[in-house]
């Protein structure tokens, strides 16, 4: 039988956890919630209609807030995606059933920025389809879309800056992201910086991937940078003289080959 | 497929009373959908279709509609005359009933539960979704392979009946279990149909990753259909599309345009907006003509394609404060098009377009110059970082001066001494060359044509004379061997 009022009270603990920032006690809770939600009938896929559907239906959709809200604040980027993807039914199956979720804007926007840093730009275009008018004119999703736009054009300064004022973000959750996305950034920013410029100085380098002149160095000999002695740095190659390695041969074999057979071919 | 705009309810009920058996258990609900009322009596009423032509479908793929407009060519001197007075009778072909054989058939039944769905559907009856149900349940008694031809238009107009009134998601469960009940019976043209339908149905409601799913995994039936294959070449270009994967996606929508039937005028319209768009992400500009002068369907489809028309020439201009104007100004038109976030991604292309122009008329120029060209703002550094993108991605061929701020454009080189034009060259004939193959798997056998004896003899000279031409040509290759 749904046990609904220990439920609801296991809930209100965990969300007092949860926002006091004690992760650990957050876990417990989070685990014993779990359990409890999953003996509820009234869940998607069965969908029974007990009298307390609703009832059940919103705490199981609160607890899987909580738990993406938790795996985003500890860093967890596999359990954030585990617990989304169980949040998702929620959200497009049950839609008509309960009241709307307040987080529900929150959740896609960290689950949009989680993917975007994770590189998987496809998966969040394809999540960005279905997201429902109304969430995807929040905020949080339009700071995920803004971001996506910025990485593909190239506005890393924007971003950057967004990554340092804490206070621009939509909420505090987005934090974590934000670090490992100028990271990524910042990678981006050296790759371009190879082919973009004849010769940089270390001054320059530091300001243009806004960090100090340390890192600077530890990048360049990651990337394999020349030094001019300096302490900048040449990145345009000497022409070498056209030789005969330079014809695509094996490609041009291919080709050839390949009209061949289709021509010759009896069919 | 001229006979459908004709089609009455009491043609309809006189073709039921006169084909299903009394003891048919769907004649009478049949006939009450229809209407129930047989036309009077002194006009003829001509059949949509001989019955013989029916049971003869078998295998043949949907053409059914090139099938009704040959029935059709039967029918006409019959109808001619229906305009006026009973007078014209005598002209009349008169059409022949169907034999007891016939009646007893559950093609008959089906071909009967067909023609009422489509009644209800052109007339946008809302029984029509009861109807579709009901056909469908009754076919699900039989396993026959005759019937899946018939099946598969019924459980087409099954799925458009549901779309019509909005209830698409409900459809969704048992077309899964068509789907599986067609593969396991290798019913090919249903599982091809189904398949449409179904990812038509996680489109609609924008599941792209679950239609992406289906696809992969699904077998796809070896007997395409022409119209089949352009849906799926459509749908499987817009998942391509969404996924970032840009010339899959222009090559699926390009082949669906040339392969589509002229009449399908809807179709296309709806293809040229997704290709224009898709275009302009790979970064070439359609021609304005493609646009324009170029697309069937007269005035209304060209306002219908006029947002595109706009964003084609923000985006050929380079210039992002048109290209958000015509963003706002259509935001609708694209929402319902299902387009949106399409044509937001078109952003970047805008900017790198403005970047190709600048960095093609400058040997040098200022950043900032650069920022205002673009439109993009005075944003600290954010031009330098953009430019070094472009360059980065190959967009454009430059270097920057940090210190003096300013990028320099490289000189053009020379493109022939690169492998650029083999790899043009290499494109297109391999094009030719699928196109051929294409064309060879697609030939059939010529329909069996009845001629007079004195053609009979005149084939056959002339066969003779080919053979021995080929003949000939296969001896000299021998002899050119030596």
């Amino acid at each position: 039988m749904a046990d609904i009022a220990t439920a609801k009270k296991t809930l209100d603990a965990l969300k007092k956890a949860h926002n006091s920032g004690d992760a650990v006690k957050a876990a417990s809770l989070l685990g014993t919630l779990k359990i409890a939600v999953s003996s509820f009938p009234a869940l998607p896929p069965v969908f029974e209609q007990t009298k307390t559907a609703a009832d059940e239906l919103s705490i199981a959709r609160d607890t899987f807030e909580m738990a993406v809200l938790h795996a985003v604040t500890s860093g967890n980027e596999a359990a954030a995606e585990r617990d989304h993807a169980q949040l998702r039914p929620f959200y497009v199956d049950c839609r008509g059933l309960m009241p709307d979720s307040k987080l529900e804007p929150l959740i896609t926007g960290l689950n949009l920025t989680r993917l975007l840093v994770q590189n998987r730009i496809a998966e969040f275009h394809v999540e960005l389809e279905t997201v429902p008018a109304r969430v995807a004119d929040s905020a949080h999703v339009a700071h995920a879309v803004a971001l996506e736009s910025d990485l593909m054009e190239g506005a890393y300064g924007k971003i950057l800056q967004a990554s340092m004022t804490p206070d621009a973000l939509p909420a505090k959750e987005y934090a974590a992201f934000m670090a490992s996305l100028a990271l990524t950034v910042r990678e981006e920013i050296a790759a371009c910086i190879e082919k973009a410029y004849e010769s940089v100085d270390a001054a320059a380098a530091a300001r243009l991937m806004g960090c100090a002149p340390a890192d600077v160095a530890a990048v360049a000999s990651k990337r394999g940078w020349r030094g001019d002695g300096n302490g900048g740095f040449l990145f345009a190659e000497e022409k070498k003289a056209p030789s005969a390695e330079d014809i695509p041969a094996h490609e041009l074999i291919n080709q050839t080959l390949m009209y061949a057979k289709e021509m010759e071919r009896i069919v | 497929m001229a006979w459908r705009k004709k089609l009455t309810a009491q043609k309809l009920v006189d073709f039921l009373l006169a084909s299903l058996d009394d003891s048919n258990p769907s004649k009478q609900s049949l006939v009450d959908l229809a209407g129930g009322e047989p036309s009077p009596p002194p006009l003829s009423t001509p059949k949509p279709a001989t019955p013989k032509r029916r049971s003869s479908r078998g295998k043949k793929q949907t053409e059914g509609d090139v099938e009704m407009a040959d029935a059709e060519g039967g029918d006409t001197p019959a109808t001619k005359d229906e305009d006026g007075d009973a007078a014209g009778d005598a002209n009349a072909i008169p059409p022949t009933p169907p034999t007891p054989a016939q009646r007893a058939l559950p093609e008959t039944e089906a071909y009967a539960h067909l023609l009422v769905l489509l009644l209800l559907l052109d007339a946008n009856d809302p029984e029509c979704k009861s109807a579709s149900v009901a056909a469908l349940n009754r076919l699900s008694q039989f396993n026959r392979r005759t019937l899946d031809a018939l099946q598969a238009r019924i459980v087409f107009y099954y799925s458009l009946a549901h779309e019509r009134f909005g209830e698409l998601a409900e459809v969704r469960p048992s077309l899964l279990a068509l789907h599986r009940v067609a593969a396991l019976r290798f019913d090919e043209m249903g599982q091809e149909t189904i398949l449409n339908l179904l990812m038509r149905n996680y489109l609609h409601y924008n599941m792209y990753d679950q239609a992406e799913k289906l696809r992969s995994k699904a077998q796809l039936p070896a007997s395409r259909s022409n119209q089949q294959q352009c849906r799926y070449l459509y749908y499987l270009g817009r998942i391509r599309a969404i996924q970032l994967e840009y010339s899959d996606a222009k090559e699926c929508l390009t082949q669906a345009h040339r392969k589509a039937p002229k009449l399908a005028k809807g179709f296309a319209l709806e293809l040229t907006k997704w290709i224009t768009v898709v275009r302009l992400l790979l970064g070439e500009v359609p021609e304005k003509k493609d646009l324009t002068t170029a697309v069937s369907g007269g005035a209304a489809a060209q306002r219908a394609l006029l947002p595109y028309l706009e964003l084609t020439a923000a985006v050929r201009l380079g210039d992002l404060e048109k290209f958000r104007a015509v963003q706002e100004a259509h935001e609708a038109a694209f929402r319902a098009d299902k387009t949106t976030n399409l044509v937001t991604r078109l952003r970047r292309n805008v900017i790198r377009t403005g970047l190709r122009r600048v960095s093609l008329a400058y040997s040098a120029i200022s950043l900032d110059d650069v920022a205002q060209k673009l439109g993009l703002g005075e944003g600290d550094g954010d031009v330098e970082f953009v430019v070094a993108k472009a360059i980065r991605d190959g967009g454009i061929d430059a270097t920057i001066d940090h210190d003096a701020r300013t990028m320099h454009s490289s000189d053009a080189t020379d493109v022939y001494s690169t492998g650029e034009p083999q790899a043009a060259f290499h494109a297109r004939i391999a094009f030719c060359l699928d196109t051929h193959n294409e064309a060879v798997k697609a030939m059939r056998y010529p329909d069996k044509v009845k001629k007079g004896t004195g053609d009979g003899e005149g084939k056959s000279a002339k066969d003779r004379d080919l053979e021995e031409l080929a003949m000939h040509i296969m001896d000299e290759d021998e002899m050119d061997e030596f």
